[in-house]
């Protein structure tokens, strides 16, 4: 009998390797079903290779030597000695590689706790490992349920919630106000990197008009287009502004742009309807003193940072639960695998009964037959099938209990007692030659004899 | 509105009868509904789904009594106790509506104690006396006053949360109890405030007018506190509807009208129901 592997990984991530080793190791994304194939030959059967900005990790399914192997072949593949990275490489196998996996699936081992990406990453890597033919069941069903962990924690903890980096919490701060934002406008002051940014996630959630606008009108166009958004002229600033919804504002000017003395005309314009206006500029572009108008709602760059550093230390007291979660369906894994094991015990045993059962009725079925009319012999061959089965069955474990050494006869015994579900107080041992049990083989003889 | 028919010939109405298994079942649901709110704030998750099936069950338990006094013949609209049991009751299911569509949890802390609180006051008060005089114009007066104060009452809890969650978000304010529990987008808020105004408001106007209408046919005077009171509430009212029209008012502002003019509104169902008190 073979002995079926056991689930390991091997790999490195941000917490044990900085990015000068994190890149000697990473794969391009057109590299990976190549790199996959020869990475998993024996002695890893199953395969999968993730590989992103945060970690490189080879997950695979193999003997004890399979991991020492990996490393090697993973270090030989991306061209780099071993003896260099191998600091930063970790191992782990079994139900400490199930968990590492639940762990990662649920953002738990990210850089960014909670990030989203992890988990797309995770499929499309699995995706990859189906189409070059190197899955497996055991990779398959521990994936399978470590995806399903990780949605049990996005959705029962706050680990995803609140944005994480400052382009995204415009948005968030966007549906505080207006909830859905279809039919909402956005107006892009300036050609800031980070409002550009802002600009793309406001996009995706919803956002129909984005409008640029800049005292340069090239810089305007361009941004526009980059950004599927409408370029307007400098001169209409605060005719924009009355319109708009939110604002990005990232100029590079020296004197505030967003001044208390516009806003005055420009809330009366807008009639009070809520506006939230996000300055990432370095010097300021909005005053200050415009937030205190009612429905103006300003966030400069300390007050996103601040949000994000909120979310952040929400997220770690949401990890405590999520790692529950987490530990509890990795246990949920490991106790089904553990019950996969005795599986082929469970079928070889019902294949040998139903052998002997099939041969030895089919051999009183002939004889039924011939004796047809002569019922004390019918009567007769059943009792014998009874009695052949049952000293056949138990020839093999009354052999197993008998000859056994010493040390071993005490486990054998508790281990028919449980099989069986056995009563052995009835049963004392006895020296009484007549309480000697008969020899099965004998029987056998004796009973094959006599249906002859 | 369906007109009562004349009740001259309607059995006799009892003034009061004895609490329903169902009353007594929504105190109950009321209390851990308003308890189950508290611990939501906390930042328990399961404990606001808690709350909102114990406040639907109160609602439902409340309804209940409410049509089962309705079969002893005790009308809802004929005494202010019933009249605050029934405002109550509008309040609770008027919530539960909203909160259907956003995330009040923390309305609903206040919501739960407050329906409990004037379901408490309207049942195990004294029953005072009969009030004379109480015909269908009066009964109608005091069904449209509960119908727009009950609207009045939902909008008025979603102005409170307006509040606290603009001026947190106004202080950049995003981890405040407020929006813990995520919150309710602001202009929703706004707008749905409005939208129950913008309803109750005719409905009210409507029985204001009943009411002077009825205290004339009394031949009662006018020099009662409640009636300038009531007068302040219904100005609030038209003031913000008025400002919203003409000069686009909203959020902050349309907010502290409306919780100006539903503590006016509190303040006479109170008074009336204290005269009620004393006078048994």
């Amino acid at each position: 009998m073979s002995t079926p592997g056991e689930l390991f990984v091997v790999g490195m991530s941000w917490r044990t390797a900085p990015v000068a080793i994190r890149e000697r190791l990473a794969f391009r994304e057109e590299e990976l079903a190549n790199a996959i194939k020869q990475l998993c030959v024996d002695p890893a059967h199953e395969a999968l290779l993730i590989s992103t900005c945060n970690r490189v990790e080879i997950y695979g399914v193999g003997g004890p030597g399979a991991t020492t192997a990996v490393k090697a072949r993973l270090a030989a593949n991306r061209g780099v000695p071993l003896g260099e990275v191998e600091h930063a490489l970790y191992a782990h196998h079994g139900d400490g590689a199930i968990r590492h996996v639940f762990k990662v699936a649920a953002a738990l081992d990210s850089l960014v706790l909670g990030e989203a990406q992890i988990l797309g990453q995770l499929k499309a890597a699995w995706a990859t490992a189906v189409a070059a033919g190197v899955s497996g069941p055991l990779l398959g069903r521990c994936l399978e349920r470590a995806f399903g962990a990780a949605k049990r924690v996005r959705h029962e903890t706050a680990i995803a919630r609140g944005a994480a980096n400052v382009s995204t919490v415009a948005v968030d701060l966007a549906h505080k106000v207006f909830g859905d934002l279809r039919g909402k406008r956005v107006l892009v002051v300036g050609a800031g990197k980070m409002s550009t940014l802002a600009a793309r996630h406001l996009r995706r959630a919803g956002v129909d008009e984005i409008v640029v606008t800049n005292r340069s009108p090239e810089r305007a166009e361009r941004l526009a287009d980059e950004i599927d958004g409408v370029a307007r002229p400098w001169a209409d600033l605060e005719a924009e502004l009355a319109k708009a919804d939110v604002v990005l504002s990232s100029t590079g000017a020296r004197e505030p742009i967003l001044t208390a003395a516009m806003f005055k005309r420009v809330t009366k314009a807008r009639r009070w309807r809520p506006i939230v206006i996000v300055d990432i500029a370095v010097p300021r572009d909005a005053e200050p003193g415009i937030a205190e108008r009612d429905g103006v709602y300003l966030f400069d760059i300390d007050d996103l940072e601040r949000v994000v550093a909120a979310n952040m230390a929400e997220r770690a007291k949401a990890a405590e639960h999520a790692q529950h979660i987490v530990h509890h369906e990795a246990q949920q894994f490991e106790r089904w695998l553990g019950q996969q094991r005795v599986v082929p015990t469970i079928r070889a045993l019902r294949e040998h009964f139903t052998h002997v059962a099939e041969a030895e009725v089919a051999r009183t079925l002939e004889l039924l037959h011939r004796k047809e009319h002569d019922p004390a012999a019918r009567d007769q061959a059943i009792q014998r099938l009874g009695q052949l089965l049952v000293a056949k069955l138990l020839h093999q474990p009354q052999m197993a209990l008998k000859d056994t050494d010493e040390a071993a006869v005490d486990t054998r015994i508790e281990a028919a007692v449980a099989l069986f579900g056995l009563d052995l107080s009835r049963f004392q041992p006895s020296a009484d030659p007549a309480d000697a049990l008969p020899d099965v083989d004998v029987a056998i003889e004796h009973a094959k004899r006599e249906a002859k | 509105m369906i007109l009562p028919t004349d009740l001259t010939d309607a059995p006799a109405r009892a003034l009061t009868v004895a609490p329903s298994p169902a009353f007594w079942l929504a105190l109950v649901l009321y209390a851990a509904a308003a308890l189950a709110f508290v611990f939501a704030a906390a930042g328990r998750a399961k404990a606001a789904t808690a709350a909102r099936w114990l406040l639907a069950g109160a609602v439902a338990a409340h309804g209940v009594d409410i049509g089962w006094r309705g079969v002893l013949h005790v009308h809802p609209a004929q005494s202010v106790r019933e009249a605050l049991g029934l405002t109550a009751w509008l309040f609770a299911g008027g919530y539960l509506a909203a909160a259907s569509r956003f995330r009040l949890d923390l309305a609903g802390g206040v919501v739960a104690p407050v329906a409990l609180g004037i379901l408490a006051a309207a049942r195990l008060t004294p029953a005072g006396t009969d009030p004379t005089g109480l015909g269908t114009l009066g009964r109608i007066h005091i069904m449209m006053a509960v119908v727009g104060v009950s609207l009045f009452a939902v909008a008025s809890a979603l102005a409170a949360i307006y509040l606290l969650q603009e001026r947190s978000f106004k202080k950049k304010r995003l981890d405040t109890l407020a929006w813990k529990s995520g919150g309710a987008p602001l202009e929703s808020l706004d707008r749905l405030a409005n939208r129950l105004v913008l309803v109750g408001f005719p409905i009210f106007t409507v029985a204001m007018v009943l009411g002077v209408i009825w205290v004339q046919q009394r031949h009662a005077s006018f020099g009662r506190p409640e009636y300038p009171l009531a007068l302040v509430t219904w100005v609030s009212f038209a003031a913000l509807l008025a400002t919203r029209v003409a000069y686009g008012w909203r959020g902050r502002r349309s907010a502290r009208l409306t919780l100006l003019g539903f503590a006016t509104a509190m303040l006479v169902l109170t008074i009336y129901l204290v005269r009620r008190v004393l006078a048994g």
